[in-house]
This record gives structure tokens, sequence and C-alpha cells, in this order.
């Protein structure tokens, strides 16, 4: 047994903010890891892919859940993915590396960003205030994500129902992260 | 402004970091007999139209992709928006 | 006070009556009044005190164009001056106030400067004030200052919040009287997406301000109706309250909307919010603006625009004055008078510059033909007129038209410049709109009701057809074209007394001449000689009446001549609402490192690094001051062993098969031969071949490499790195992803760091000197299986390393660390110990790399291979950046060390006078060091590397010092190494 002992504290941990029927809370144990396809190897790797999460790596722009709903898949650059999906444990990338071996190389973000959700009828009127991006569904509908700046920030924002977003920013602002947001449902809410 | 990512569709310019003439995609050859002065002419050197100029954006707050923008400089008309990686394939840079 | 002047009808709701104050005066209003018709319904035709001359102003519009009738709405930090109180929409409990006198607003005691007028004309700055010379600064100036300017600000922080938004839309309608209102309905009928935009509270522009009908139904019924079927459309946003002040590239407007502003409390909420509209086409249906005639003083309270007086009537319910004139030099005046006799008004003539037959018939009332007014009479109200036939006519309101102007500035805000109309006496949209938008309506220069509404819907069809939509059938709106004849009759040449153009300025006719006849005859230069159409209401009823009178002068005609150009905004926009969330503390987003909670909660004083809070020293009881930490932080680390977040050092996750490769263009030395397991330090070259960045990377696998950039630099190296992969190398395997934030790393230096470690560090890892030498790096376990990241290296020069953990336990591996580092006296340091022991060890830093120094300079011209492509390598041979005798980076110590060094002193031989020829260098970074007793210094020398042991003079004219310093190596510390190695 170590003579010492680490504790996580995610930096949103916690998070649980209503306002009317629109909610702000931070989903728990979220790991994220990038998926990076190899030059030359992207149709193994997309293959790889599909056998392991049974449905196939979604285009520019989209995410899509896994065929079992454990893992959201969102698509961040020509050549770079995003899995996102529930574990406590540090060894997200493990975990996915059992899924696809070498076919990808693989770089775990789940302390790089922190993540928020947003849910209610509320959400699109708030995030009009800091997302430069069409809501709309026509625009962006159920799967949509795409990463832009919200109060200076980098933001991944995917639509994840009829009105529910997933954000995810860089971790060490989470602070001012977690401000924008929550101003932003306020002024609207 | 509004720049149309070929992946993406409209994105805010403000989603972008700009550096300038995309002839820097052309990179002389540093074993080239002459290569101190193509150097100083690719770092040094720029055409300034006014008109239609090629140049490089990076998308920062988005996918990370450079593109070459074709940009008319005396009316930000938008004409065309490539991956700046196709263009240097296109232009035979590889490794 | 009573409403006195309040009439029958309107729009206003009689069922709730509004209290308000006025200059401390009780007053009453109904709900849909603006703070304007209320005080003309209270009978308070004075409003205000002019800029200059402190002229007794009264209201003279009825909308955003209102030059006049500025005030001071609300108190204290709320109080907001230079508010048009014909855009402030009343509310119960508004307390407002008049601006500019000193005294009373009747006894206005600055209104001294009136009578000096023929002392102040345009340009009087430049030529009264001329001599003394001394006492512009001392005299004039102050005393200028004093009495210029309107409202005042309460220089208070303003307690308001405000926001911003993003809004999208297929078209976007700017706009919502008549040919707007038919723009969104076209647009919203067919399905499109349509943001319906308008500056007042109630929508439909002139709809509410006429009589005339639409569909047979009085034009504010059918807006209403209109706006209904609008309100019940999904596709539909409608914006009111909201001005869009400015056109910009690729269909993106900014528009402001003024959420709160008519409530007396705002709830919390933000008082305004800017938006930032992409539109993919709009309509601009932004209506005309009536212009005045200039005429012996025309500025009194009760001079009002024919439109605004029959505004207040039909919409306002309310009667500017009992005895009315109107002067005309169109049909629209005529509609004023007719309005008025409809509601019971003495209309007591129609003065009409036409020698022509009226355009309606008012029986009763007298029409004077071919007639002008030269004269006003009343010094806070006005008394009577006088007619160029002498006649006088006692009138408590003139209702005045000169013609209207289409409001054609968005069109302008690109590159558009408007075309004249010799029909209209006006200028319409021309040249080329800004992308995207179509104009309709009066906008556009189509004047009649009828013809906005036909333009309005055509205008929004054809955009939306070109977005594939199908326009709906639906009857088109009726309505009649009314007559619209109109002169080309600017100022009235009889007056001889002061005849306004500019109200808000106080420029006349007479300045206009004085500025062409001083050869100030450009637009541009008129503009800035006397000031015409600057300030808030950017002279929308002065400008073309004033272009007209310098078209005169030059002989010119009015295009000739020009128009100004306009740029946004439209009207005017808070700083606030600019600033939006960004102030305070929220000017910036912050970042934390993993161990912050830890630092603050152990005495840390914070520094911010870019948007970095790092802690810079932890003060324990008993220091007095920060260089007892810092002195205490440095020498314990190096005596024992020290602990310091590090996290802020960019990191970046580099793999695939030719990472390798691709780090040996990026950085100036090789990495392709780094070993797995091995960190090396790497230099980064601009391409001119100056320094641009430094950093370790380490090798953790045979694809897999973790570079560190410096911690401002991080984003701009990941910058050029993505540049490096996809312009110029596009087809090597290799792939970034910043992982700065997800580890928690900390140094962890001293001759006990490895004692530390090897508690904390599970047993199975060997940290051994042998097994884990010095710039070895892995992946181990800590704390029972934790993942972790150790890298052997040194920025301080002691036994070092690095130790990185998954940033969510960064907080807690702060505290272990330290507390494992008990026994040893382990002490954490912050940023300003870390950049002693750095100076100390001679390590060049962002005061080295500072964008002028190449690797030759800092003593690392090896590093810079001759045998492989790097970004920055052919550069970087020129003759001038390699020269023998160029500044190189050396230590430096006082001769008397008690001394204390001064950074950016620049360095002299000894016996030569401190000039710029003779200048050999400078002095980069400086700090006491705590471990050798004295202040030590880097900096650059001329051929440094050959001159150890010789003393200099380091000269800082700045500081009016000068000392003698020895030039010594810049490793202080352990020139050899020993220690790291060992």
């Amino acid at each position: 047994m170590a003579e010492f002992k680490l504790q996580a504290e995610p930096p949103l941990a916690g998070t649980d903010i209503q306002m009317g029927e629109t909610r702000l809370t931070a989903p728990k144990d979220l790991a994220v890891v990038a998926i990076a396809l190899p030059l030359g190897g992207e149709d193994k790797a997309l293959k790889a892919i599909k056998v392991a999460y049974g449905i196939a790596l979604p285009g520019p722009g989209l995410s899509a859940e896994a065929a079992d709903g454990s893992t959201r898949l969102m698509r961040t650059a020509p050549d770079q993915a995003l899995a996102i999906f529930t574990r406590a444990d540090p060894d997200a990338e493990k975990v996915v590396a059992e899924a696809l071996g070498d076919t990808v190389y693989l770089t775990d973000q789940t302390d790089t960003l922190c993540a928020l959700e947003l849910s209610g009828p509320g959400a699109r009127a708030a995030l009009e205030r800091i997302c430069p991006l069409d809501l709309h569904p026509q625009a962006f509908a159920i799967g949509a994500a795409a990463r832009t700046v919200m109060e200076h920030l980098g933001v991944f924002i995917a639509r994840t129902g009829e009105d529910s977003f997933l954000l995810l920013s860089a971790s060490s602002s989470a602070g001012s992260f977690l401000h924008a947001v929550e101003t932003s449902l306020k002024n609207t809410n | 402004m509004i720049i149309n990512h070929p992946l993406l569709g409209p994105r805010d310019a403000a989603e972008f970091v700009y550096l300038g003439d995309a002839a820097l995609i052309d990179r002389p050859d540093w074993q080239a007999e002459d290569a101190a002065a193509q150097f100083h002419a690719y770092g040094y050197l720029r055409d300034n139209p006014a008109g239609a100029h090629r140049e490089l954006w990076y998308h920062e707050q988005g996918d990370r992709s450079w593109l070459v923008v074709t940009r008319d400089t005396l009316t930000h008309e938008i004409t065309q928006v490539e991956l700046a990686r196709d263009v240097a394939r296109a232009r035979g840079r590889s490794k | 006070m009573s409403q006195q002047n309040r009439i029958e009808g309107g729009l206003v709701n009689r069922a709730k009556p509004l209290k308000f104050s006025f200059n401390g005066k009780a007053m009453q209003g109904y709900e849909g009044d603006t703070l304007a018709s209320a005080l003309l319904a209270n009978g308070q035709r004075l409003v205000g005190r002019s800029f200059k001359y402190h002229r007794p102003r009264g209201i003279f519009t009825a909308g955003s164009e209102e030059p006049n009738a500025l005030v001071h709405l609300r108190t204290a930090a709320h109080g907001e001056p230079n508010t048009r109180a014909t855009m402030a929409e009343l509310f119960d409990g508004l307390k407002a106030k008049s601006q500019n006198h000193r005294g009373s607003l009747e006894h206005d005691l600055m209104a001294v400067t009136d009578f000096l007028s023929p002392f102040l004309s345009a340009g009087f700055y430049y030529k009264t004030f001329m001599w003394p010379k001394s006492f512009w600064e001392k005299v004039y100036e102050p005393a200028i200052r004093a009495a210029a300017g309107l409202g005042a600000l309460s220089m208070k922080e303003d307690p308001d919040t405000y926001d911003k938004g993003f809004l999208h839309c297929d078209l976007l309608v700017i706009g919502a009287g008549p040919a707007g209102l038919a723009a969104a309905l076209a647009g919203g009928r067919a399905g499109a997406r349509v943001i319906l935009a308008d500056e007042d509270f109630l929508p439909g522009g002139r709809l509410n301000a006429e009589t005339l009908e639409v569909d047979g139904m009085p034009g504010a019924v059918w807006a209403a109706q209109a706006m209904a079927e609008l309100a019940s459309m999904d596709n539909v946003r409608i914006l009111t309250r909201t001005t869009v002040y400015g056109a910009y590239d690729h269909g993106i407007y900014g528009a402001l909307e003024r959420c709160t502003d008519h409530l007396a409390d705002a709830g919390g909420k933000p008082r305004q919010v800017l938006w930032r509209i992409y539109s993919k086409r709009a309509v601009l249906a932004a209506g005309s603006t009536e212009r005045p005639i200039a005429f012996g003083n025309n500025d009194r309270p009760g001079v009002m625009l024919a439109g605004a007086v029959r505004a207040y009537a039909n919409r306002f319910g309310v009667a500017p004055g009992r005895e009315v004139a109107v002067f005309t030099n169109n049909d629209d005046g005529w509609r004023t008078a007719a309005d008025l006799v409809a509601k019971g008004v003495d209309v007591r003539a129609v003065v009409d510059c036409r020698d022509a037959e009226p355009p309606v018939s008012l029986p009763g009332v007298r029409h004077v033909r071919g007639a002008a007014v030269v004269n006003t009479v009343g010094r806070k109200g006005l008394k009577a007129i006088t007619l160029t036939n002498g006649t006088t006519i006692p009138v408590d309101c003139l209702a005045v038209s000169g013609g209207w102007n289409p409001n054609v500035h968005l069109t302008c805000h690109q590159r558009g410049r408007p075309e004249w109309r010799d029909d209209l006496n006006a200028f319409v949209p021309g040249g080329v709109l800004p992308v995207g938008m179509a104009v309709a309506g009066a906008a556009n220069g189509s004047m009649t009701l009828s013809a906005a509404l036909a333009e309005g819907r055509a205008q929004a069809e054809g955009q939306i057809e070109a977005l594939g939509f199908t326009p709906a059938k639906a009857e088109a709106p009726k309505a009649a074209d009314e007559p619209r004849l109109a002169a080309a009759f600017w100022y009235v040449k009889e007056s001889t007394k002061r005849a306004w153009l500019d109200l808000q300025n106080d420029v006349t006719v007479k300045d206009v001449k004085l500025s062409y006849q001083e050869g100030f005859r450009s637009v541009e230069h008129l503009k800035r000689y006397t000031t015409l159409g600057m300030a808030t209401d950017q002279g929308k009823t002065a400008n073309i009446p004033a272009l007209a009178i310098m078209a005169e002068c030059t002989g010119k005609t009015i295009p000739e001549t020009g128009t100004t150009i306009f740029r946004p905004p439209y009207t005017p926009v808070p700083m606030g609402a600019l600033a939006g969330r960004s102030r305070g503390k929220d000017f910036r987003p912050y970042r934390l490192t993993p161990s912050h909670k830890w630092a603050e909660a152990n005495g840390a004083s914070f520094v911010t690094v870019g948007n970095w809070l790092r802690a810079e020293w932890y003060t324990r009881e008993g220091e007095k001051g920060w260089r007892d930490s810092v002195d205490r932080e440095a020498k314990m680390t190096r005596e024992s062993v020290g602990i310091c977040d590090v996290t802020t050092l960019g990191k970046i996750d580099i793999k695939g098969r030719d990472a390798g490769a691709f780090l040996d263009k990026v950085y100036s030395n090789t990495f392709s031969t780094l070993a797995v397991g091995k960190v090396r330090y790497g230099l980064m070259l601009r391409e001119d071949g100056i320094c641009y960045d430094d950093g370790t990377t380490a090798r953790l696998g045979e694809n897999h490499y973790v570079m560190t950039t410096t911690t401002a630099n991080a984003v701009l190296v990941f910058r050029r790195l993505e540049f490096a992969r996809q312009c110029l190398w596009p087809d090597m395997d290799v792939h970034l992803i910043s992982t700065t934030d997800g580890w928690a790393q900390f140094a962890v230096a001293g001759p006990k760091s490895r004692d530390l470690l090897r508690k904390v560090v599970d047993k199975e890892f060997d940290l051994s000197n042998e097994a884990f030498p010095f710039m070895a790096c892995g992946e181990i376990t800590v704390c029972g299986g934790m993942p972790a990241r150790l890298f052997r290296i040194s920025f301080s020069g002691e036994l070092a390393y690095e130790i990185a953990v998954p940033a969510r336990y960064g907080n807690s591996m702060m505290g272990v660390l330290v507390e494992a580092g008990k026994e040893f006296d382990a002490v954490p340091y912050g940023t300003e110990a870390l950049g002693v022991m750095r100076i100390e060890k001679g390590h060049a830093t962002a005061n080295e790399l500072n964008g002028q120094t190449t690797a030759h300079n800092i003593g690392l011209g090896k590093m810079v291979s001759q045998k492989k492509e790097c970004i920055g390598q052919v550069l970087s041979q020129r003759p001038e950046m390699i020269r023998e005798d160029a500044i190189r980076l050396m230590g430096f110590r006082p001769v008397d060390r008690s001394k204390k060094l001064i950074a950016g002193s620049h360095l002299i031989t000894k016996g030569e006078e401190a000039n710029m020829e003779n200048d050999q260098g400078w002095m980069t970074s400086v700090a006491y060091s705590p471990n050798l007793g004295h202040s030590i210094g880097l900096g650059f020398i001329k051929r440094g590397h050959e001159r150890k042991g010789e003393i200099v003079r380091a000269v800082s004219p700045v500081h009016g010092s000068e000392m003698e310093v020895e030039i010594v190596s810049a490793h202080f510390i352990d020139p050899e190494g020993e220690r790291l190695r060992g």
C-alpha cells in the first residue's frame, strides 16, 4: 500500500445549475480520447472504428453515438476525432486502445478538456449569447458538432438532443468557461 | 467576414488567424545553389495586389485546418477556399 | 402639471398613466409615450440648451434623428447623459433632466455666449485663442473644456450589465414601416427564416404617425395585424427597440437591442444586447428623414419638423402647439396641416414657398403662396413668425417641412455612394450596395405608401427567390399614392438673423458660407471646419441643406459637391454595449494551474502570465517582503528540494511514423536520432534565422514525442507546427494535439529531489542515477498505480525532475509532494524563485530570446545543424547573423558587490563615452542571487566569450545610473553541470 494517495478534483465537478426548465451540469467522469487517423492508414483505421463502435466515423461537422450507446464519436478535423465516454479511472486511452489497436494514434484528452451539458427549452437562447454558430435545428441538427470560439475560449459543441448540447473546452480555463455559459443562462432565463 | 470552409461551411473570420500570402507554401529548396537568395525572397518579398489575393488563413478556433483563401483585397469578396494541404500537394510538396 | 396638450386619439394607453419628472417637476404621461411626447403633452417646450451658444431649444423631431432634445435620464451611477428624449420610452418613475446649463434651464448663466456669437463663428478656436501662446494651456483650454460638452457622466462605474449575441437568418429586414412589414410578410410567408428589426418600441414606422389607410383600415391597425401575423410564425424573429447600426462584410450586420431601457428596474438582466446578425440576404427599409428649411431664429422651442408635429398628434395624441403654422416646400407638409385640422387644432397658416395651388383643400386655413418665414419671436418658446411679405402671425408651434431624405446610411457602410435624384431633391442608394442587400420603400426613394408596400414585397421576394424559396401567393396590400411634389428650397435668403442648419452643433447658414470663403469647400472640409454633421445625430437633418448651400456657393450641383461618407454606427452605440461582458476581471478568460487551490491555501501570491495565474512566491509567517520569500525559496531549493507547478509550459503530443523527421524540420537540432526514453533540449528558429522558442522534447515511444514550449508561445508554436505539417510537408504522417492542460507538471528540484520522489513513485521504478540518468524520461506510476510521466530535466541547474500526473490529480499531487518532502524541508516555490535560479544557471528565456537574437548570440550556434533541412537554417547562416564580433550571452556581476544591477542597462567599454556608437550590448535579466549573496545579471555584449574578466560600464540613462560590472560566465552556479548529473 502506497504511503500517499491522490484525489481526483476535476475542475467542474458537481456543477448543477437550474434556471427555469433549463439545466447546466458537468457530466460525471466523462473521458475524452483523441483519435488520429494515420496518413495512408485511414481505411484500416475507419474499418477498425466501424468494427469497434458499430458505426462509421462521422464526417466533418458531425458526431454520432456508437451502436451500443456507450461512446460518442465526434469528428474534429479531417484526420482527427474524439471518442467521448464515461470512465472514472485515468486510463481512458487504454480503453480506446483495446478497441482500436494500433490502427490509430491516441492521445488522452480527459484532463485537457472539461465538459458542460446544457439542456432544456432555454438552451439555445442561452447559447445565442456566446456561440457564433447557427444552432437552428435546420442548420445544426441532432448530432451536429463543431469547434468554435465562445467568449475567447475554443469550445467543442455537439447537439445531443432536441434541446440539449454538450460543450467541451480547455480545463485550465474551466472557471471562465462555466462563467460564460452560466451568465448566458442567467441573462436569458 | 465569413470564410466558407471547404469541409465545414461558412464560418466567422473571428475563428481564424490570418498569415498572409499563400506563396509561403512554396518554400525554397534549402540545397539550391542560390538558396540564400531564394529564402530572402521567400521571407521578405511580397506582392501586394489590388484585387484577387491568395492568402493563408488558419482555422485556429475550429478544426485547425490551414486554408488558402482567394480574397479580393478591394471588396473582400472571397471567390475560392481550399484546404492548404491540398494546395501544397498540388504544388509538389510532399515530405 | 396637467397634460394640457393631450388631445384625443393616438396609440397611447390612457388606462395606464405613468408618473415621471423633468428637472424635478412631477409630470404624467401614458404608456406608449416617449419622454418627448409626454413632455409636449405637459406643455414643456423648452428642454435643453444648445451646445455652443446655450440657445434655448425644444423637441425638434419624433425619432432617432433628434438633434436638440438631449436629456439626462435616471440618477447617480445609473444616469445616462445625451439621451434623445424622442427615443426614450416613458416608464413609471422616470427621472429626466435637461443638460448644458449653469443655473436653471430657464436662466442659463452660459447663455451669455449667445451674445458673443459674433466672435464664436466657425473656426473661432483657430483664430481667437492664438495669442498669447502661453495662455492656451493655462487659460483658454481649461475654460473651453469647462464650457464644452453637453451632458455630464456620473464618473461612477456603470452598474448596468450588457451582453452580446449572434443571430442567423435567411432574410434580415431592417425597419418595420410599410416597406419592412411587406418585406417581412413576404419572407415569412414563404418559409424563410426572417429577422425583422425596428428601432421603435411600436413597429409600423410612419404608419403609426400618419392617417393613411392600408386595405381600407387605418395604417396603424394594418401594421398591428401584420405584426400579429409575423409574431405567429416560428420562422420570424421580431426585434423591437433594436437599431441595426452597421452593415459589414458578407451579410453581417450589427444591431443594438435596448432590452430594459424602458423598464424602471432591469431585474438583473442586461440592459442592452449587441447583436451580430448573419444574414444571407437583407432588405433595408429604413424609411426617410425629414429635413428642415433654414431661416432666421428657426431654432426656437416650438419650431419642429412637420412630420414630427403630426406624429405627435396622430400617434401620441399630443398637440405640440395650440396655434400652429406650417412652413413647407412640398406637398407632404400640407398633410400636417390637414391632420391637425382634423384633430381640431387651430392651424393659422400654411406658408408654401411654391406659388402653386394647394395639394389639399383646407377650408378656413390661410394659404400664403410663394412666401417664406424669415424670422421668429419668442426666446424660450415660439410666440410668432414673420413672413417674407412682412406679415407677422402669432403661433406657438411652427411645423417645417423641407422635404424628405431617404435613409441611405447603411447602403454606404461599405462602398456604396448615394446618387442624387432631381425629382426627389434627395440622395438615393447608389453604387455598390453591401453584398446581399436590397433597399425598399422610402429608403430607396419610393416615397409613397403604395410604392413602399409594393417595393418592400418585391424586394423581399427577389431576395428569397435567390435563396430557393417560393413566394407565397397573397393579395398585395392596397394603399393610395399620396401627393409628394416638392421644390428645391433650402434656406430663406431674406433672413438677416442667424439661420440654423445643424441644431446639435450650432452651425448656421453663415458658417457654411464662411467655410466656403475660407476655402474649406469640400464637404469633408466643411464638416471639420464647422463641425456640421458631427455628434450624436450625425447631421441627419442638417447635412443635405448644408450641402445645398455649399453647392450654391461653389456654383456646382449638389451631386457634384458630394456627400459625406456614412460610417457605422447609424445611431450611437453605448461603450458599455460594445464592451459587453468584457469588463473588470471578465475582460478575458483566466487559466488556473492544477495546484491553484493548494497554492491559495498556502500563502501564494499570484502573477498573471498571459491568461494564466501562477504562484509567484509563497509567503511564510514573519516574511516582510517578497524578497524574503523568494530568497528563501531559491536558497532552500538549492540546499534541499523545491517544488514548482510548471504546468503552464506548452505541451504538444506528437505522434506518427514521421514524427522524428518532422521534429528535425522544425527544430534546429536533430530529434529523429533521440532514443526512446530520452529528452533533448530543442531550439526553434524563425525562417529568418532568429531564435523563436525553445524547450525540451521527450521521446516516449517509437512514434511518440512530447514537445514542451515556453508558456507564452504555446499557441503560436502549435500554429506554426500545423503550418509546417499541412503547408510545407503535407505527406508526413505526423499528428499534433495539445496536452498542456491535461498534465499537471511539477518541477522537483534540488539535491534531495530524488529522495523525495522515491517516496511518491511506485517502487518498481528505479530512480537511481544509473537507471534514470540526466535527460531520461519515462511513463511511470505514482501513489499506488496512478499513471504519471517523469522527466529528468533541470531548469534550475540542480539535480531535478519534472513529474506529471493527469491534471485532475494535480492539486492533490502538490500536497503529496510537499507532504512527502517535509522531512527534507521541501519548499514550494513560485515563478520569481524559478527566475532567480534560471539566471543563476544562465538559461535564456524571453528576455534573451527577444525576437532579435540568434543561436549564435546565445552561444548555441552549433545547435543549428548544417546536415539537415530545418526552418531558419538557410537564413541563419547569413554573414551578418554569424559575425565573429557579434553580441554573446554572458553573465555580469557588479564590481562593488553591494550594488544592484539594472536590467536594460547598456554596456560600454571602460574609458569610452556612453553613446550609441560605443554601445557594446545590454543587460537582459538581473536578479539578487541568494546563493551568491549579490546581484547578478545576464546580458549580451560584443565578443563576450573572449572578454571574460573584463570590467565594463553598465549605464542606464533612464535611471541615471552607472556602475562597473565584470563579464563572467553566464553559468553562475555549477558551470560544469555536476549537480544536475549527480
